[in-house]
């Protein structure tokens, strides 16, 4: 897969490209406006992360390029601003998602893979790690042929960790995907804690032991 | 004693005007009784010389004594008294059976070698009569030149001062919250007012300038930090996934992750607030606080294992005319601050009705005044997760929809009390 990534930030466009390229992917990036021009001209890509404020330009005017020469790359809009007309703006404007800085790269992670499944790979949206299948379109979760019954949360939960595959996923991370800007209500995130306490439990009973692992309380890690 | 200007300016009418008026009536009354005494006097000698040329005229044959008019003596007396002097005498009227005063002026006179006293007679009683009219008459005047001034003093007052009340009014109704746009007439007529209008104009304009910079500062400064914030939150994302963690280096991670996203937290609040305050959710629809509240309760009671005990009176097809994500925001902040200022075992207790939201909660008395509650960065307590602004958006956006939110506490409970406008 190839991934084309537009940020000003050097920093953040580099743990960007760092965490992508951990997760297989073809990664660029560029820094401005007629950098990225010049590689959407030369190259054609998935799925293109794109800041809205850039140097020598705007985002929407590269998503409005995009659009013009009816490139079909999926565009998640990476921005500062967080106002629901923005959000609508570049949406309109033909991107696919947006996401809000400061935002958990697992949680970008998350939304180019799905971006991806939506737009490639029609059908096959399964998600496996040995035993374990989550289908997303039909939202059902087996275990070596068991149906495991999740509640949404819980479905939410797994899906995320089978997106973020070997990666250590923040509590943080974990709360914000689940519970969007109410996350921001919680005085702790305790709740993460018994909600993957939940899940362990219910993979266990259907056969599928030690894939959920905690890190030093930091996060968790979905793995072999 | 503060009255109105209007009240005060014919106050101060009322009081001087009289005693003025009446010092010109005194004035007035003395002049006209010295006029009057002058014009008897020049009638006594006018009628003197007519008399006395008549009885030249006649050789001395005409009637020597007409009652209140005149009378001629001979004398021998070489002088009299009070001669060519107007002096007042009285003459017995028998038809009217009374005195009457009359004015008379004596002098000499030599005719064939004889000397006479010629006194004629002039009645004071018209004229007195005449002082007494005219002066009633005058009094009458300035009794009505009294209440004109003052009725036309109001009246002008009235319409002098209106650009100086309408300008008040206008400062009053001014919010600088709500209506930055601002303008007084520079043209008024009255060159005071006209500067008055200036300097005010001049002045609010540099209290709007100062503050739409100090709301744009929070909203740049709060955009400027998300992109710093934003890294930090990759780069930690990214340690805590090296494959040679330690244990002691996650620990710190942990509270570095923590610290930032308490940051990020804070940041997106004031944000929040500026965005508020720059009125950028202009979009307003019928909200169901009552299904809102239930769907929220339910959400936090999902969350937290240890939720108070709940009380709740909740009324049905509660509707406001608001912001929807504005009011989601101010219920989730309140139930919010509900649970996270609560004592284990605690109670809170809701009561939602047509007309307003009650939320009460067990706690410990919150530190500081009551009345800086809504503050930002005000804080009750020393809870980690909390970011001191819940209360300060919770009065924000009661000040966008005219909501009435007050707080108190007492006996062990706090109570925020919230009432639609």
């Amino acid at each position: 897969m190839k991934l084309l990534v537009v940020e000003d930030e050097p920093s953040l466009l580099q743990s960007i490209l760092e965490y992508f390229i951990q997760e297989d992917f073809l990664c660029e990036g560029v820094a401005g406006y007629s950098d990225a021009i010049g590689r959407i001209d030369a190259f054609d890509y998935d799925c293109i992360i794109l800041d809205i404020n850039l140097p020598d330009g705007s985002g929407l005017q590269l998503l409005q390029y995009l659009r013009q020469y009816k490139k079909e790359e999926g565009v998640v809009i990476i921005s500062a601003r967080d106002s629901l007309d923005d959000k609508i703006t570049g949406l309109n404007f033909g991107a696919d998602d947006y996401l809000t800085k400061p935002f958990h790269l697992s949680e970008l992670n998350a939304r180019v893979k799905a971006l991806i499944r939506r737009k490639y790979a029609q059908g096959a949206s399964v998600l496996e790690a040995g035993n374990l299948r989550l289908d997303l379109a039909s939202r059902s979760v087996s275990c070596s042929n068991q149906v495991v019954s999740l509640t949404k949360n819980e479905f939410d939960l797994l899906a995320y960790l089978l997106n973020n595959k070997n990666r250590v996923v923040s509590k943080q991370a974990i709360a914000e995907h689940i519970y969007g800007q109410q996350a921001d209500n919680m005085p702790s995130f305790d709740f993460v804690y018994s909600q993957i306490k939940n899940l362990k439990r219910k993979l266990k009973e259907k056969g599928s032991d030690d894939l959920l692992h905690s890190v030093y309380g930091l996060g968790y890690k979905l793995s072999l | 004693m503060n009255k109105t200007l209007l009240q005060k300016n014919t106050r101060i009418l009322m009081v001087w005007l009289p005693v003025v008026l009446l010092a010109c009536s005194i004035v007035f009354y003395v002049l006209m009784r010295m006029q009057a005494h002058h014009m008897q006097e020049k009638q006594l000698l006018l009628k003197q010389e007519n008399t006395w040329n008549a009885f030249l005229g006649k050789n001395g044959q005409i009637e020597r004594n007409i009652s209140g008019e005149y009378s001629i003596r001979q004398t021998d007396l070489a002088a009299i008294n009070n001669e060519n002097a107007v002096r007042d005498t009285a003459i017995y009227y028998a038809e009217k059976k009374k005195l009457l005063p009359f004015q008379l002026l004596s002098s000499r006179y030599q005719w064939n070698h004889q000397t006479y006293v010629l006194t004629t007679y002039v009645s004071s009683t018209e004229i007195s009569h005449l002082i007494i009219k005219v002066f009633l008459t005058e009094i009458c005047i300035l009794l009505l030149l009294l209440i004109a001034i003052v009725f036309l003093n109001r009246k002008n007052s009235g319409r002098l001062w209106n650009p100086f009340f309408s300008t008040m009014q206008k400062i009053q109704e001014y919010d600088i919250t709500r209506n930055p746009g601002f303008s007084l007439p520079a043209e008024t007529g009255i060159t005071e007012f006209n500067a008055l209008n200036q300097s005010l104009t001049g002045l609010i304009s540099n209290v709007n300038s100062a503050y739409h910079h100090q709301k744009q500062f929070v909203e740049n400064a709060s955009h400027e930090m998300q992109t710093p914030l934003a890294i930090i939150r990759s780069k930690l994302e990214l340690l805590i996934n090296q494959p040679n963690l330690t244990e002691k280096a996650a620990a710190l991670l942990g509270d570095i992750t923590e610290a930032n996203d308490r940051l990020s937290q804070m940041n997106r609040t004031l944000l929040l607030l500026a965005k508020i305050e720059n009125n950028q959710f202009p979009s307003v629809e019928a909200v169901n606080v009552s299904q809102l509240l239930l769907q929220l309760l339910h959400n936090f009671k999902d969350h937290y294992e240890a939720f108070p005990e709940l009380n709740c009176d909740i009324a049905e097809g509660v509707m406001v005319h608001a912001n929807l994500s504005l009011i989601e925001i101010l219920l989730a902040n309140l139930t919010r601050n509900a649970i996270v200022h609560n004592l284990p075992g605690g109670k809170i207790n809701i009561k939602l009705t047509a007309s307003g939201l009650i939320m009460e909660n067990t706690g410990l008395p919150a530190e500081g005044n009551p009345e800086e509650m809504f503050e930002r960065f005000r804080k009750g307590s020393h809870q980690s997760r909390t970011t001191g602004l819940g209360l300060a958006l919770v009065k924000q956006i009661g000040n966008v929809y005219h909501y009435h939110i007050s707080y108190q506490y007492s006996n062990g409970w706090h109570r925020v009390a919230v009432v639609f406008g």
